[in-house]
């Protein structure tokens, strides 16, 4: 019992805002108001909620490996790209043969991780860091997109599946076949892209990933993590490998990021080697900076908030112009982000009022 | 056998030779100062023995065993506390969380939460522990860093200019500290350019210049060295000028 109890307490901890009692209650009233999507929202609005809901991965593995642990990578999109690729890959191969869905989520999450794992140790094990860390992801996943999209030959078959060139895996692909969704052979349970139980799929594990990360980071590792963003040199006089502990983040972040790659094959049962273009990217650095990189809560609105408004804004054609403008204003107003910032200020601005209280009393 | 030995130890950068065949050694419980002027080594010296830098030639042996190519985490818990040139406290935490981070190794719980209010107390610094280290005034800061290397348990504490940015009276107070540390037979060495708390702490000198050592001996030995005052005056009459030396 004493184990869950201090779990349950580190949702509370100082790394991540949250520790009142309204921000919880408002928290549950939040999970009420998505949990009943499905009653208040069209069938194309649901499946573009969840659609949404797959981002949250992408933009929880940067903040954790850059608002946490201080690594800015523009490459987290090479893990989602991966993992869904990899899914996709497996599930035509195991999912539609042989019913074996658990396999195909292995392999998607294995491979981005073990591409991690192998990045990690190169990069840091070999004490590279800011910018160099940076370059070298966005040079990694531009590569992939690179070699994927010249892969439209007859001889870019794994098993019975064509990669597809610059179409994907599962697009424009005729009678070559689609990655499928999750299909689990026992009790014949479906998560089709356009059901509802897809969308609490999602939904379920956005809040699980969001309330496991709130652990993590208010754990003693999370308090590493911190450690190390503010002076690694520091940390490692303290007794800790800092290359070991960044590599261990940085798998954590492809796992997840690998998350938002699998969901999102699934969702839609097509991926295209454009998800690891410089675009994809960007806007995951986008989400988190102008959100507020240090905390979960703040990444987790920015992104739904500014998910929403790219595709608004895809209507336009200069989606990325006004996210690129959003981003200066929130560079040049508020720094560490527009949702941390605007908390922040609210929290010294109750804290004078209270001491000029006192002070009248 | 000495606590730390080192022989020949130098490292360059580019054509620049900044620890030049440096060897020292230190005893089980001594008290050593290593001054210099500006560009003599000091720092580079103190981040070899640190282990952040590695050495082009030479080796470091402590405890009896070679450590030289060894990283500064192993080279922590082989018993080397640091407190850092630059503050090296981490401002977005608390007082607590920033000691709670060389304590959590080997304490947790009540323990922990023990050892935090002793170390507290012993470095003037009750009371703080829940605000946030960016609150607290520079001096404090310094303190909360070397409280962060006890916190290790060293068995030798390498401070690099632990004094720098305190006014008189917590200059004062640091020296008592790294004298109360000393006695209970932690072997210190203080990197300083301030003579005031080098005379303060009475230990013997080692200088460093040019990336060599220079002279090594008492303190009052290494004052009256006419060479030495020449090194100090004649590479750098602003520091006397700023009060940093008056020999």
């Amino acid at each position: 019992m004493m184990p869950l109890r201090r779990h349950l307490g580190l949702l509370v901890g100082p790394q991540e805002m949250g520790r009142t009692w309204y921000f919880w209650v408002g928290f549950v009233i939040v999970i009420g108001v998505g949990a009943a999507a499905p009653q208040y929202l069209g069938r194309f609005d649901l499946l573009n909620l969840a659609n949404f809901l797959t981002s949250i991965f992408l933009a929880l593995s940067l903040c954790l490996i850059w608002g946490f642990c201080g690594i800015l990578s523009l490459g987290q999109a090479a893990f989602l790209g991966l993992g869904g690729y990899a899914y996709g890959v497996a599930g035509i191969n195991f999912i539609e043969s042989h019913g074996n869905t658990w396999a195909a989520l292995g392999i998607g999450l294995a491979v981005p991780v073990l591409l991690a794992a192998v990045l990690g140790f190169v990069m840091f094990y070999a004490r590279l860091k800011g910018v160099y860390v940076a370059i070298l992801m966005l040079v990694v996943t531009l590569l992939f997109e690179t070699f994927l999209n010249q892969t439209a030959g007859q001889g870019w078959f794994i098993g019975e599946a064509h990669l597809g060139g610059n179409n994907g895996l599962g697009r424009f692909s005729g009678v070559i076949k689609k990655p499928p969704s999750f299909i689990f052979s026992e009790g014949g349970i479906k998560f089709l892209g356009k059901s509802y139980a897809f969308f609490y799929l999602t939904f379920g594990l956005a809040v699980l990933c969001y309330l496991g990360l709130r652990i993590l980071v208010n754990s003693k590792l999370g308090y590493v993590m911190v450690a190390i963003r503010e002076d690694p040199e520091r940390t490692e006089a303290l007794g800790y490998d800092v290359r070991l502990i960044q590599l261990i983040v940085f798998c954590i972040s492809a796992l997840l990021a690998s998350m938002s790659g699998i969901l999102y094959v699934s969702w839609g049962r097509f991926i295209t080697p454009d998800v690891f273009g410089v675009y994809n990217n960007i806007l995951p650095v986008i989400w988190v900076a102008v959100a507020g990189r240090k905390s979960l809560t703040a990444t987790v609105i920015g992104t739904l908030v500014l998910v929403w408004l790219s595709q608004r804004l895809t209507e336009t054609d200069y989606a990325f112009v006004v996210l690129g403008g959003i981003l200066l204003g929130a560079m040049m107003l508020l720094p560490e982000g527009v949702i941390t910032g605007i908390v922040d200020r609210g929290t010294a601005l109750r804290a004078r009022l209270a001491a000029r209280k006192s002070a009248r009393a | 056998m000495p606590l730390l030995e080192v022989e020949n130890l130098s490292k360059a950068f580019g054509g620049v030779r900044a620890v030049d065949g440096v060897d020292f050694a230190l005893e089980q419980g001594e008290l050593r100062c290593i001054i210099g002027p500006n560009g003599a080594g000091k720092s580079t010296f103190f981040k070899l023995l640190l282990g952040s830098i590695k050495p082009d030639r030479g080796r470091i042996r402590f405890r009896d065993r070679d450590v030289t190519r060894a990283e500064p985490h192993t080279r922590a818990h082989m018993g080397i506390g640091v407190k850092f040139q630059h503050l090296g406290v981490y401002g977005d935490l608390t007082v607590r969380h920033n000691l709670q981070l060389p304590l959590q190794h080997s304490l947790s719980g009540e323990a922990m939460d023990a050892e935090i209010a002793r170390l507290l107390a012993r470095l003037n610094l009750a009371g703080t522990e829940e605000r946030r280290v960016a609150e607290l005034a520079h001096g404090q800061r310094q303190w909360l860093a070397i409280g962060m290397a006890l916190a290790m348990r060293p068995v030798l504490l390498l401070l690099d200019e632990p004094t720098a940015g305190m006014g008189p009276e917590e200059t004062r107070e640091t020296g008592a500290l790294v004298h109360s540390v000393h006695e209970e037979g932690v072997t210190v060495v203080v990197v300083e350019h301030d003579m005031a708390f080098v005379r303060q702490l009475g230990a013997p000198v080692t200088v460093l210049h040019y990336g060599r050592v220079f002279a090594e001996g008492p303190l009052a030995a290494i004052e009256s060295n006419e060479d030495v005052r020449h090194i100090y005056l004649g590479a750098s009459r602003t520091m006397a000028a700023r009060g940093r030396y008056d020999p």
